[in-house]
């Protein structure tokens, strides 16, 4: 039973994918290790920091809680998916803006829990920002550049006009 | 950490997932959400022969009304309780305690059902449940058959389904017109250091009668504070009477010593936060009233 594969196939970034996934792999590592695709960061491996924040179907997740295999069929999108070459989408501009990383290895998570927010189209006060973001940990900044960052990005006007 | 490896399985229908379950006697694990499974398996607390994927079981993500009753399906996620209009409607409780449950992304992917069978003493669904007297249906080799929540679990993190039974649905009766809630947590959104949720119906000579008290994080298990409970019904929850239930509600515990607070500590604290939410159960009949 070691090694156990399964073949399976979805949407990345828009993207068909098709790939042996072993079973015990979670989707944070399927992505990095065996796809290349390593923006999504791994920190904890148990769920409590959230550097591996990814999109399924939509829903920000924690992607080392989520078995490759359950990729199968789904559509993913994970942080590469942002950026159109070298022009940052509204999101990362906003971070940029407002100095909301330093060492950046974070910031992934808060951009991929960003989309989501922003895709919600909730209205959401300072308060219910900052709750929406705890399950992203930063170790460096504080988190208030980071809420600036966010707010600002999720009440801007046309958010798809940088894009 | 990695998980250990495994066999995985991704039923088409319950029966299937059942008979998955029966081949591995006990060795195998029902996937749902993943929130608790996933990392103790990531940190090897949990090593199963087998891993039985049921989020393809659509029909298990249904929530609907039935008559007076609201049924949850299993594979019901938090975030789904936390923004239906059939929920806020029919069980505010229930829509205010998910609020506490985990952060976004684990309330995005975490299940209703998953939660009850994790059975984690300080829960906010087990608390919520049984507070509301739901019982669950549960399906394995031998049939169907349901458990009231009072008879869900034998201690922590152990409910009483057998390991070849999935835990489908949960039946809620109706909901009291009056409820509250509160928790203790040390850090923001962390496993709470007790909880205290209530229910009840102000009748119209302004008694209360069938209130419901419960607590989370102070016993094996979440309990109903029964002796808080007899003595209040048919009182007008006046401050003497809010005390005196304050204080019976020790009877109720046997509160672990952890990480998050001493026994001592939580035995201060059940009095205090029994009183708060009772008061706050009076205010919002006074509200209702005006």
């Amino acid at each position: 039973m070691s090694g156990t594969e399964r073949a399976i196939a979805f949407r990345l970034n828009g993207e068909a994918v098709s790939a042996d996934a072993p079973v015990r792999m979670h989707a944070a590592d399927f992505l990095r290790h065996r796809l290349g695709w390593t923006g999504t960061h791994v920190g904890c491996e148990q769920g409590v920091c959230g550097m591996c924040t990814i999109l399924v179907d939509g829903a920000a997740i924690k992607s080392c809680l989520m078995l490759a295999v359950q990729l199968d069929g789904a559509e993913v999108t994970t942080v590469e998916a942002l950026a159109e070459g070298d022009r940052l989408n509204a999101a990362q501009e906003s971070f940029k803006r407002h100095h909301a990383l330093q060492c950046g290895y974070c910031t992934p998570g808060f951009l991929m829990l960003a989309e989501s927010l922003k895709a919600s189209g909730r209205t959401l006060s300072r308060a219910e920002v900052r709750e929406e973001l705890v399950g992203v940990l930063c170790r460096c900044t504080g988190y208030e550049n980071i809420l600036r960052a966010v707010e600002e990005y999720l009440n801007a006007d046309e958010p798809e006009a940088s894009r | 950490m990695k998980s250990a490896d495994f066999a995985y399985h991704r039923p088409g229908d319950i029966a299937e997932a059942v008979r998955h379950l029966q081949d591995y006697d006990g060795g195998a694990r029902v996937l749902a959400g993943g929130q608790s499974l996933m990392p103790m398996m990531n940190m090897r607390l949990w090593r199963p022969d087998a891993v039985v994927d049921i989020n393809g079981l659509t029909d298990l993500a249904e929530l609907t009304a039935e008559g007076d009753e609201t049924r949850i399906g299993a594979l019901v996620r938090y975030s789904t309780l936390e923004f239906s209009p059939l929920v806020a409607e029919r069980l505010p409780l229930l829509k205010a305690m998910v609020a506490f449950v985990g952060d976004r992304q684990v309330r995005n992917r975490g299940t209703i059902g998953g939660s009850l069978v994790q059975g984690d003493p300080t829960g906010e669904m087990p608390l919520g449940c049984l507070v509301l007297g739901a019982t669950v249906s549960v399906l394995g080799p031998s049939g169907a058959h349901t458990i009231a929540m009072e008879d869900l679990y034998e201690g922590a993190y152990t409910a009483t389904l057998a390991p070849d039974e999935v835990l489908t649905e949960v039946r809620v009766p109706p909901h009291p017109p009056h409820f509250a809630f509160r928790e203790c947590c040390r850090r923001h959104n962390d496993f709470c250091v007790l909880s205290v949720a209530a229910t009840g119906r102000m009748a119209d000579d302004g008694r209360w009668r069938g209130l419901r008290i419960g607590l989370g994080g102070v016993n094996d298990t979440p309990v109903l504070a029964e002796a808080s409970m007899a003595l209040l019904e048919g009182s007008r929850l006046d401050d003497a009477d809010i005390a005196a239930a304050g204080g019976a509600a020790l009877r109720a515990i046997d509160p672990p010593d952890d990480i998050r607070g001493s026994a001592e500590y939580r035995a201060h604290l059940v009095p205090i936060y029994v009183a708060r939410v009772l008061r706050d159960l009076r205010a919002s009949a006074q509200a209702a009233a005006r």
